[in-house]
C-alpha cells in the first residue's frame, strides 16, 4: 500500500508496508493518486479505490477518542496475553458456570413443566372483573395489584415525616412528596448494592451483616405491603393501626437480628470448611 | 461456442455419485438452489465460526478446573428463577397478543349506558362470549403475576448468592430497571379493563405523578395525558403496555441474558 497518507499523516514511523515495493514506486505513486488506472504488478492487496486507507493506516491516523480506544485495546490485549501466560488455567480466567450447556439444559428441561403449571393455575383460578369505572363513587378499598403494595405502603409513611420545630410544626415536604421520594430512595439504595458491598465473598455465612440486611429488607417488603392494606389487616387480625405501624418497622429488625445471630453462629465451623476447600483450590502464591 | 454456462463444478453428477436417500436429495437440491442465489454457504460458515467461538469462550469454573462435579451447590435450583421470568414473559406476550385482537382502548360508552365503556365491554366480551376468552385472560393475568413474583425471587437469589459482585454490577442495575419496568407493565395493564379498580388505581397514579417535585405536572401530562382520567389516559396506558414497554423490556432482557452468557453464572466458592 502506498501514497495515501500524505494528507493527514503526521507520524514519523517508517512505513513498513512500503518495503516490499519495487523500484520506481515513487513515480507510480504520483500517477496513482489521481485515481488513474492501476497498473501495479507487485501482487499486493488492491484497495477498493485510491482513497481507501488500509486498516493499519486507519489505526495510525486516528486521533482523540478513537486513538485512545485503540491504545487501550492494545494494552488490555497485552494484559490478557501476559495473564494467560502466567496462569495455570487452561482457558480464560473467568471463573463461572458456563451458561451453555450447564444452565440452559436445566432451564430447557424445566420449561414445559413451568408453562404447564401456569396453564393449570390459569384454568383453576380464573380472574374476576370489578364493576365499570365510575368517577362519582370512590370504592371503599383502592388497591393496585399485590406486587405494588410495597410502593403503596411507602406512600403511607406520613407519621415518619419529620416536623420541624423551627418551622413551627410545619412539614418540610408535603406527605405526598415524602411518599414518592421514599420510593425513589428505596430503589436507589438497592441499585447501589454492588458498589457498597465488594469483595469475593458470595455465601451469606461469609458476610452475616449483608445477609441480615437482605433478610430485613425482604421482611420489610412484606410488612410495608401489609401496611398498605391496613384496612384489610385490621378487619382480619386484632391489631390496631398504631401497632401495625410499629410492627412494620420492628419485625424487619427482629428478623435481621435473628438472621445475623444464626449466621454468625454457623460461621465459624462453616468458614473453616470453606477456607480449607478454598485454599486447596487456590493455594496462596 | 455454446452460450450455456460451463459448469466446472457439476453438483448434479456429484449428487448422482453419492447414492442419496430421497430426503437427502431434496435437502441438497434445495440447499444448492438457494446457495446459487443467496450464497448461503457464506452465512453458514459465519454461523459455524460463531458457534465455535461461543464454545471456546466457555468460562472455566472451579468445578471443571478441579474436577469437582460431585460438589452440589444446594441453592442451585433457585438459579432457574431468571429463566422462569423469561418464560412467563413470553407466555404473557403471546396471550397478550391474542387478547389484543379483541380489545380496543376507548372510554366511549356503548349501548346508551353511561358506565359501559368500549374497553370494559370488550373485556366482558372476552370473558363471557369469546371461545377460550376467559382462559386467555386468566393466563395473561397469571403469567404476568408469576413473572413479577419470579423476578422478585430472582433478585433475592442474586442478592443472597452475592452474584451481583464484581464483573456483574451492570447486570444488577439492568435488573433494577427490569423489575421496575415489569411493575410498570403490570400497572399499565391493570388500567386497561377500565373497571372501578383500574380507574382508582389510575387516580392514585396521577396523584403520585403530580406530587413529584418540580416536574410533577409535566410527568402527569406525559404519562397520563392530563390531570383527570379519561380517553387520553387509557390510550397512553395502552400504547405503553402494548408498544413501548414490549420493545424496551424485550431488548433489555436480551442484553441482560447476553451479558450472563458472556460472563457465565457466578459461582459460589
Ligand atoms: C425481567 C426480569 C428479569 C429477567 C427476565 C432476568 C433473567 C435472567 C436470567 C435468565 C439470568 C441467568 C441466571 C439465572 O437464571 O439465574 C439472569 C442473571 C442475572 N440477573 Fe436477571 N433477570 C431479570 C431481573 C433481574 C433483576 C431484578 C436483577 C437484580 C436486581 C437481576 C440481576 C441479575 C444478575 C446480577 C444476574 C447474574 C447472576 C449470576 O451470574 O449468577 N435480574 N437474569
Amino acid at each position: 500500500m502506498s501514497g495515501k497518507r500524505t494528507d493527514t499523516d503526521d507520524s514519523t514511523e517508517p512505513r513498513t508496508d512500503d518495503i516490499s515495493e519495487p523500484e520506481g514506486s515513487e513515480a507510480r505513486r504520483a500517477v496513482r493518486t489521481d485515481g488513474g488506472s492501476d497498473t501495479r504488478s507487485d501482487g499486493g492487496i488492491v484497495p477498493q479505490d485510491d482513497q481507501a486507507p488500509t486498516w493499519s493506516e486507519r489505526k495510525q491516523r486516528t486521533q482523540g477518542l478513537s486513538r485512545l480506544t485503540y491504545e487501550y485495546f492494545e494494552r488490555s490485549r497485552r494484559e490478557d496475553e501476559d495473564l494467560r501466560r502466567a496462569s495455570d488455567y487452561v482457558e480464560r480466567d473467568v471463573l463461572a458456570f458456563p451458561t451453555w450447556p450447564h444452565e440452559m439444559i436445566r432451564n430447557l428441561a424445566i420449561t414445559s413443566f413451568f408453562i404447564g403449571a401456569m396453564f393449570f393455575l390459569a384454568a383453576a383460578v380464573p380472574p374476576h372483573l370489578p364493576g365499570p369505572a365510575n368517577a362519582n363513587s370512590t370504592p371503599a378499598v383502592i388497591l393496585p395489584d399485590w406486587y405494588l403494595y410495597w410502593s403503596f405502603g411507602l406512600l403511607k409513611l406520613t407519621p415518619l415525616n419529620p416536623e420541624l420545630a423551627l418551622l413551627g410544626g410545619e412539614k418540610l415536604v408535603s406527605d405526598r412528596v415524602y411518599g414518592v421520594v421514599a420510593n425513589l430512595v428505596v430503589v436507589s439504595i438497592i441499585a447501589m448494592v454492588p458498589f457498597l458491598n465488594k469483595g469475593a465473598a458470595r455465601r451469606p455465612v461469609e458476610e452475616p451483616g449483608w445477609a441480615a440486611l437482605g433478610v430485613g429488607g425482604v421482611v420489610f417488603a412484606f410488612t410495608i405491603a401489609a401496611l398498605a392494606v391496613k384496612n384489610l389487616i385490621a378487619a382480619t387480625f386484632p391489631i390496631g393501626n398504631h401497632e401495625l405501624f410499629d410492627v412494620t418497622f420492628l419485625l424487619p429488625l427482629v428478623a435481621a437480628f435473628l438472621a445475623y445471630a444464626v449466621l454468625k453462629t454457623m460461621r465459624e465451623g462453616y468458614m473453616f470448611e470453606l477456607n480449607r476447600r478454598y485454599f486447596r483450590l487456590r493455594p496462596p502464591k | 461456442m455454446s452460450l450455456e454456462r460451463k459448469d466446472d463444478y457439476d453438483h448434479g453428477a456429484w449428487m448422482e455419485s453419492k447414492d442419496l436417500s430421497p430426503i437427502e436429495e431434496v435437502y441438497l437440491t434445495a440447499l444448492i438452489w438457494l446457495d446459487r442465489r443467496l450464497r448461503i454457504v457464506d452465512y453458514l460458515e459465519l454461523l459455524e465460526d460463531m458457534y465455535y467461538k461461543t464454545n471456546l469462550q466457555m468460562p472455566k469454573s472451579h468445578t471443571e478446573q478441579y474436577n469437582l462435579d460431585n460438589k452440589f451447590w444446594y441453592w442451585y435450583p433457585l438459579y432457574a428463577l431468571g429463566s422462569f421470568s423469561t418464560i412467563a414473559y413470553v407466555v404473557a406476550a403471546i396471550s397478550g397478543a391474542l387478547l389484543g385482537f379483541y380489545y380496543a382502548p376507548s372510554t366511549q360508552t356503548v349501548g346508551g349506558e353511561t358506565l359501559r365503556t368500549v374497553a370494559y365491554s370488550n373485556v366482558l366480551f372476552i370473558m363471557g362470549d369469546l371461545n377460550f376468552g376467559l382462559f386467555l385472560r386468566s393466563l395473561h393475568r397469571w403469567s404476568a403475576q408469576v413473572m413479577t413474583a419470579a423476578v422478585f425471587l430472582h433478585m433475592l437469589r442474586v442478592y443472597f448468592t452475592g452474584a451481583y459482585k464484581e464483573p456483574r454490577e451492570l447486570n444488577w442495575i439492568i435488573g433494577i430497571v427490569l423489575i421496575s419496568l415489569t411493575m410498570v407493565f403490570g400497572y399499565t395493564g391493570y388500567l386497561l379493563p377500565w373497571s372501578q379498580l383500574s380507574y382508582w388505581a389510575g387516580q392514585i397514579g396521577v396523584e403520585m405523578a403530580l406530587s413529584i417535585p418540580l416536574i410533577g405536572e409535566w410527568v402527569a401530562q406525559l404519562v397520563f395525558g392530563g390531570f383527570t382520567l379519561g380517553e387520553a389516559t387509557l390510550q397512553r396506558m395502552y400504547i405503553l403496555h402494548v408498544f413501548l414497554l414490549p420493545f424496551v423490556v424485550t431488548g433489555l432482557i436480551a442484553v441482560h441474558i447476553g451479558i450472563v452468557w458472556m460472563q457465565g453464572i457466578a459461582e459460589p466458592h
